[in-house]
């Protein structure tokens, strides 16, 4: 029975996973700039949500909307007026410059949020509800209706909305997109800010499952790393494939194998994913990629 | 080139004679800019010229660090021939896992590389039996005068790094230096020219991670107490990289250059923001990459003029 537990607790988890990991892999898919400030930008999302219910006892969940606005904002101004201008530079430019974003705004928080372990504990924390000797809360499964919601909104707004479609286009021929109008500026701010905003809604969620402090930035960007590569680059689907598949596979290694070899296992599940199949399990080339 | 040489060789003796001038403060902080241009002029090695974003390259640096640390205290071994040691297990590690890894490029290299350093990190926290775990490692401490013990470190590391200095560039005069700029040029065509890749590009990389491991046994020998994450610190990987883009990496002496120049502004700088030095590391980052992408080296080849830094920021854009 503690097997269908720790499947279920996996699963509920990797919804959590898969909204980390999709902002991530849609940046990745379209602008091809890692962005190692992934994690960061999310808890600047968890610290909003934190504050607001402490300050003003807001309750978590109804400050999603503000989190998604405040980061997208941040992701479109970041991505308009600074990766914009060295986008074309090598790769590992970009890696260290989203590195050092990514250091600026971790030391920010611990200098004026201080390095504390915080998190938030509405009245219903406790509740759950039971079958047989399952135990679900009611808090992780409404994160994880969440985050299967956002999936489905991101997926809907790429493949219905005239800007979706223009973010698609422009990731699969960057002149082509050019030639039909569209801006490849104004459409990689816009890809940044919605990822960002995705990624401040996935930091929003994080207080209400666990403990959070600046210093666990890179794990997150880690995760999303992961999923991404797991789901393959920009798949909105396939990050929330590759996010439950993390999830599940954390929680059955951290039971049979030891908390403490947590992140080594991901590592190697992915190191691993990349040597065996670079294009991630689901196996299609996309987007960014098919320009090389 | 010649020009070059002169230049290296009286900064070299001002190098020498200087600990007899300055306070253990300076002498400390010298010791310290060595060890980080000895770092990154070897991982310049994988990362310059074969062009293979190494990101995670100070692996081998706390590799180095543990294996100095446990010869030392459960084998009694001298520190100086615990170095071999170290050099050999990052060549052996870095073969290992280039094998399977220098077949990805780009990103997927770069973060893999990562991996492999958080992978390794916990792989050493988990082994409390032999490494200590997180409660770290106390390592002999030298005998002898506190003065003698700082001129001592700052004459090994500096050998150290010149011994990376000397190995970079008998690689980069070397045919085996030109077929790996080759191989960053274009990897497809120095397959076809008959340069067998996967061994050179391994190599490159055993050989960038045996300088490092070096770096990581002195450092630890110096510090006298390890812990996993003082030795896989992060943060040592970025500056790495600054270090390396702000020389130039397509240069020998490029990454020791980035390394005084970052080195010596963090000391005059942040000591005086102690609180927010992160946030002025991370701008600082953010700025090379914007406006001297290329290098200190390239970039001002001709004479400093401000019109190439604006040039630079319109290079790259969208």
């Amino acid at each position: 029975m503690i097997i269908v537990q720790i499947l279920i607790n996996g699963l509920l988890l990797g919804g959590f996973y898969a909204v980390i990991g999709v902002g991530f892999s849609l940046i990745w898919g379209v602008t091809n700039i890692i962005n190692l400030a992934h994690g960061a930008m999310a808890l600047l999302g968890a610290y909003i949500t934190f504050f607001l219910f402490q300050e003003y006892g807001i309750d978590p969940f109804l400050s999603l909307p503000f989190s998604f606005l405040c980061l997208f904002i941040f992701g479109y101004i970041l991505q308009r007026f600074l990766l914009n201008l060295v986008v074309r530079a090598q790769i590992f430019m970009l890696l260290i410059l989203t590195f050092g974003i990514e250091i600026f705004l971790v030391n920010f928080m611990t200098t004026f949020f201080s390095a504390d372990f915080r998190s938030i504990t509405p009245e219903y924390a406790g509740t759950s509800f039971v079958i047989g000797d399952i135990v679900i809360p009611y808090i992780r499964l409404a994160v994880f209706a969440i985050c299967i919601f956002v999936t489905f909104l991101l997926s809907l707004f790429l493949n219905k909305t005239w800007h979706g479609k223009a973010i698609k286009a422009t990731s699969l021929d960057l002149d082509a997109a050019m030639m039909v109008g569209i801006s490849p500026a104004k459409i990689y701010a816009l890809t940044f800010a919605i990822a960002s905003g995705i990624a401040g809604v996935a930091g929003s969620l994080l207080p209400l499952t666990q403990a959070f402090s600046p210093s666990i930035a890179g794990s997150l960007t880690l995760r999303a790393f992961t999923v991404s590569i797991l789901g393959g680059l920009g798949r909105v689907e396939g990050a929330l494939i590759g996010g439950i598949l993390l999830g599940i596979a954390e929680t059955l290694s951290s039971y049979f194998i030891g908390e403490s070899y947590k992140n080594a296992i991901t590592l190697g599940i992915m190191v691993l994913v990349l040597v065996i199949k670079p294009t991630g399990l689901l196996g299609k080339k996309y987007f960014a990629e098919v320009k090389h | 080139m010649k020009k070059s040489i002169l230049l290296f060789g009286i900064f070299l003796i001002i190098m020498l004679c200087l600990p007899f001038f300055v306070s253990g403060y300076w002498l400390r902080v010298l010791t310290q800019t060595f060890m980080f241009a000895a770092i990154a002029t070897g991982s310049n090695i994988i990362i310059g010229y074969t062009g293979y974003p190494a990101f995670g390259n100070i692996a081998f640096f706390g590799v180095g660090a543990y294996v100095t640390g446990v010869l030392m205290t459960k084998f009694e071994i001298s520190f100086l021939a615990t170095l071999p040691f170290c050099a050999l297990s990052g060549f052996i590690i870095a073969v290992l896992l280039g094998i399977p890894l220098l077949r990805l490029k780009g990103h997927y290299f770069a973060i893999a590389t990562i991996g492999v350093m958080e992978a390794i990190r916990e792989i050493v926290d988990n082994m409390t039996d032999i490494t200590g775990g997180g409660m770290g490692l106390t390592l002999p401490i030298m005998a002898g005068e506190p003065a003698y013990i700082y001129k001592f470190f700052y004459y090994a590391i500096m050998l150290i790094m010149l011994f990376s200095i000397a190995v970079a560039f008998i690689i980069w005069r070397s045919k085996f230096g030109y077929a790996l700029r080759a191989i960053r040029i274009d990897e497809d065509a120095a397959s076809v020219m008959g340069i067998n890749t996967t061994v050179y590009k391994t190599l490159a990389w055993a050989l960038s991670a045996a300088l490092v491991g070096i770096v990581g046994g002195a450092y630890a020998y110096w510090l006298t107490y390890i812990d996993p994450h003082t030795a896989f610190e992060t943060t040592y990987s970025v500056k790495m990289f600054a270090m390396i883009l702000l020389g130039g990496a397509t240069t020998v002496l490029g990454p020791m250059i980035g390394a005084f120049i970052l080195e010596l502004i963090s000391e005059i700088v942040w000591s005086k923001f102690i609180e927010i030095h992160g946030m002025i590391l991370g701008a600082l980052i953010v700025f090379i990459v914007l406006f001297i992408p290329k290098g200190l080296f390239e970039t001002f080849k001709g004479g400093f003029s401000l019109r190439k830094i604006i040039i630079n920021l319109k290079e790259y854009r969208l």
